[in-house]
């Protein structure tokens, strides 16, 4: 099981380009895609989901070209998309029942699937209740359901946590890590700890270029020695916060104990830190930037 | 000071999201064919057989009715969605938490509706001066006898479009396909009313002015001309009356007030709409659509019940998830057929069906002519919200990208969904069908046949190209109302008016059916490969 990602752009209307030569080959586990907002991870996630064509570039999932046969990776992608819309005078049953039908499922199968999906996504008790009365956070249960239900090789899960409380969210990770074992799952997200706790693989993705790509101890030795603690007056923060890349404050008593990245110790008096991937994560954009920046001066 | 401002940014904000749209470049485009047929001839105003030498106050008048007859109904059609943007966007609520008030933001829509309208207008005025031109029937150009039923006819005709359109969005119940089947009537009822009252000052669209002003000098000025009037869509030849110069309608003051009073109208109506207006409170809107009979206390409650329901602790790792065997994963289009049919059907209630099934007796009962004739007109309007939803569905509720990312879309989604819009003309008409088997008529047989394939397939073409059902909904009562009801030849798809050309006719339907379903094939085809 492999998907191939080779030199994939994608330009919209207007010259904007969303990719930039993007290539990634992944195998089963579960890739942790980070980037900050408008780095071009939904327009990645809607090619892979075969939404929307690459400009250039192609995906091949197993060795066969999605854009030229595009129902080879849809019969076995369960895709949630950032944004989605439900028929709101369906229940949970209903809607997951017609989903399966266009997906394919046969009758037996699906009810069955139905009912076990309901009750992983906590939404047994609401089954027969109109859509149209969920909350966010149940509506994207929905749809973590509906990617669920025809048992998928490649999961693409675009932004999924946003709107689930934070017990909910634990849960969806780990099942995300459960599911892993056999299929390739593709989280994508701006929120560093959803794939600290559940990737075995990273990416970033800024600008629409892949800026690194790893296993997660991979960027974490870009900053071992490189993160510090420091305390300075909240008069002095935005001072530091000029010359330094501060990945975290804290108010406290004594002053204000800020995260520093910083190759050596920002000032006297600080304290190493064990790196986390956040660190790690906004020293490797800082480092994008500072290099378009300089790139883009030339 | 302040408020104008306001009422100013709203309506320019949505203005400039509306143009530039490519919908808009259609729209524009719809004015430009109009303002072609009223050049050509296919659409005319006419005084029995004959009209009057093309001068600048005959060009305006036709022109100008021609204007505010059809871009009155189309153009509701077009502009009735300012509100319902900002609540699918989201972009209502945020509105709704700044001191904005409901009449600032609802004059602003207004404005915006208004203008996209004027631009219409604008189009066919410019239309109207080049048939003048072009025709050089009278070289004399008069720019105010031409230009002038725009202002006094057209304009205030705008106005009461654009906030009717507001005041429909601003009630629950005719926000959907029911406003927009209702507006047909309303139109319809709009364009008569002086007619049916006597009454002139009732004539929101000024066609009877002109009728007041052009009948009796018509009497004296074209010999052998008895009566008639009418703006007609028709390619029936036309005599031009030489000598017959028509001066225009007198815009004398009270003229002037009379007309201007309808702008005032469609202030008032805008007022009365800020009355109802939910302010994008969905606690309210769930309230007044009384879909469920509940309270907006006990939706939030059942909401709350439903939330602490689905949170309730449990341990999601205990639950394994059986894997699926490959040969699941391909089951029949049957299932997926009946999944797209109880999907068309759900959300009616029990008296939806109860007048479907009424109609359907009464069609096994009924005298065959009116089984197949008035008896089918109506089975076949019934349903009108279920097909309306047709290839629309997916954009209305942004199902897109979870359909658009499952396997097989087009050969089985599509017909299915396509077949479920058929099935229900089907069953809905059956009555009819039996009873034209049982009399032995092939040819109204293969007419019924033809109408069962034409309606869901002219749904899912407009469904799939415009992503929204409201132009299926106006173009489907538009054509029921003059072909199945009044039952124009050519135009009646049941095929009970059409004669001796029933045969033909049907052929046609089935032509044209295969033709939109190809249409609506190619489309989302170009919507799957994220084109």
């Amino acid at each position: 099981m492999k998907l191939e990602i080779e030199n994939v752009s994608k330009t919209y209307r207007g010259n904007t380009q969303a990719l930039r030569s993007f290539r990634l080959e992944l195998e089963p586990g579960v890739l942790g895609l980070l980037g900050p907002n408008g780095a071009g991870k939904s327009t990645l996630m809607r090619i892979l989901a075969t939404i929307t064509q690459p400009s250039s570039g192609r995906v091949l999932w197993n060795g066969t070209d999605i854009e030229h046969d595009p129902d080879t990776v849809r019969s076995v992608l369960g895709y949630l998309p950032q944004d989605f819309g439900i028929y709101p005078n369906l229940n949970a049953v209903e809607f997951l029942g017609y989903l399966a039908a266009v997906k394919g499922l046969d009758a037996a199968s699906a009810r069955k699937r139905i009912v076990e999906l309901l009750e992983l996504v906590n939404l047994a008790d609401a089954a027969k209740r109109p859509l149209g009365e969920f909350s966010g956070g149940m509506r994207q249960r929905v749809g973590i359901a509906q990617a669920l239900l025809n048992d998928p090789k490649l999961l693409i899960v675009d932004e999924p946590t946003g709107g689930l409380d934070p017990e909910e969210r634990v849960r969806f990770r780990n099942l995300l890590s459960e599911l892993a074992g056999e299929r390739i799952v593709i989280l994508s997200t701006h929120i560093v700890s959803d794939v600290e706790a559940v990737a075995t693989d990273i990416a970033l993705i800024a600008q629409g270029q892949l800026v690194v790509h790893g296993v997660p101890e991979v960027l974490l030795a870009g900053v071992h020695g490189k993160v510090w603690e420091v305390v300075v007056p909240s008069g002095e923060l935005a001072a530091l916060r000029q010359r330094h890349l501060v990945s975290n404050t804290a108010h406290r008593n004594d002053g204000v104990h800020a995260r520093v990245v910083a190759v050596s110790a920002p000032r006297p008096g600080a304290r190493a830190l064990e790196p986390s991937l956040e660190d790690a994560y906004l020293a490797a954009l800082a480092a994008q930037r500072s290099g378009a920046a300089a790139q883009a001066a030339v | 000071m302040k408020a104008l401002r306001v009422v100013h940014a709203i309506g320019r904000a949505d203005f400039l999201e509306r143009v530039r749209r490519y919908s808009y470049l259609i729209t524009l485009l719809f004015a430009i064919y109009l303002g072609y047929a009223a050049g050509t001839g296919r659409i005319s105003l006419r005084l029995g057989d004959y009209r009057g030498v093309y001068t600048s106050a005959w060009v305006g008048a036709m022109v100008s009715l021609v204007t505010t007859t059809f871009v009155s109904l189309v153009g509701f059609y077009i502009v009735k969605n300012a509100v319902e943007r900002d609540r699918q966007t989201g972009l209502g609520e945020i509105l709704a938490a700044t001191p904005l008030t409901k009449v600032s933001y609802l004059l602003g829509k207004f404005l915006s509706n208004f203008a996209v309208l004027v631009s219409m207008v604008v189009a066919l005025a410019l239309a109207a001066v080049a048939i003048q031109l072009l025709a050089a029937e009278d070289r004399t150009f008069h720019p105010r006898a031409l230009l002038s039923p725009f202002v006094f006819f057209t304009l205030p005709a705008m106005a009461m479009t654009a906030a009717m359109a507001l005041l429909f969005e601003t009630f629950n119940f005719l926000r959907g396909g029911f406003g927009n089947v209702l507006w047909f009537f309303l139109w319809s009822f709009g364009i008569g009313l002086p007619g049916l009252t006597g009454l002139s000052q009732l004539d929101p669209s000024g066609i009877w002015m002109v009728y007041e002003s052009m009948v009796p000098a018509a009497r004296t000025g074209i010999p052998g001309y008895k009566d008639g009037f009418s703006l007609t869509v028709a390619d029936k030849a036309v005599r031009v009356a030489g000598g017959f110069h028509w001066n225009g309608v007198e815009w004398t003051t009270e003229v002037v007030i009379s007309r201007l009073a309808w702008a005032a109208v469609a202030f008032v109506l805008v007022l009365c709409a800020s009355f109802f207006f939910d302010r994008f409170d969905p606690a309210i809107s769930r309230r007044k659509s009384g879909a469920r009979a509940r309270s907006a206390g006990a939706a939030t409650q059942a909401e709350v019940a439903l939330e602490s329901a689905s949170a309730r602790p449990h341990n999601a790792m205990s639950i394994r998830l059986t894997p699926l065997a490959s040969r699941t994963l391909h089951s029949g289009a049957l299932g997926l057929w009946a999944a797209e049919l109880r999907l068309a059907l759900k959300g009616y209630r029990w008296w939806w069906y109860a007048v479907a099934g009424g109609l359907l007796i009464a069609q096994f009962a009924a005298p065959l002519d009116i089984s197949r004739g008035p008896l089918l007109a109506l089975a076949w309007v019934w349903p009108i919200l279920v097909w309306s939803a047709l290839g629309a569905r997916e954009a209305r509720f942004g199902t897109e990208q979870l359909l658009f990312s499952c396997a097989r879309i087009l050969p089985r989604q599509f017909p299915a969904a396509w077949l479920a819009g058929a099935l229900v003309a089907a069953i809905t008409g059956l009555g009819a069908a039996v009873r034209l088997a049982l009399a032995g008529q092939g040819a109204g047989l293969l007419a019924w046949g033809a109408g069962v394939l034409f309606i869901p397939s002219l749904a899912l073409a407009l469904g799939v190209w415009s992503g929204t059902s409201k132009f299926f909904e106006g173009l489907y009562i538009a054509l029921w109302y003059v072909g199945p009801l009044n039952r124009v030849p050519g135009f009646d798809f049941t095929g009970s008016a059409n004669g001796l050309q029933t045969t033909r006719f049907a052929l046609k339907y089935l032509g044209v059916a295969v033709t939109l379903v190809g249409a609506a094939f190619f489309r989302r085809s170009r919507q799957l490969r994220g084109t």
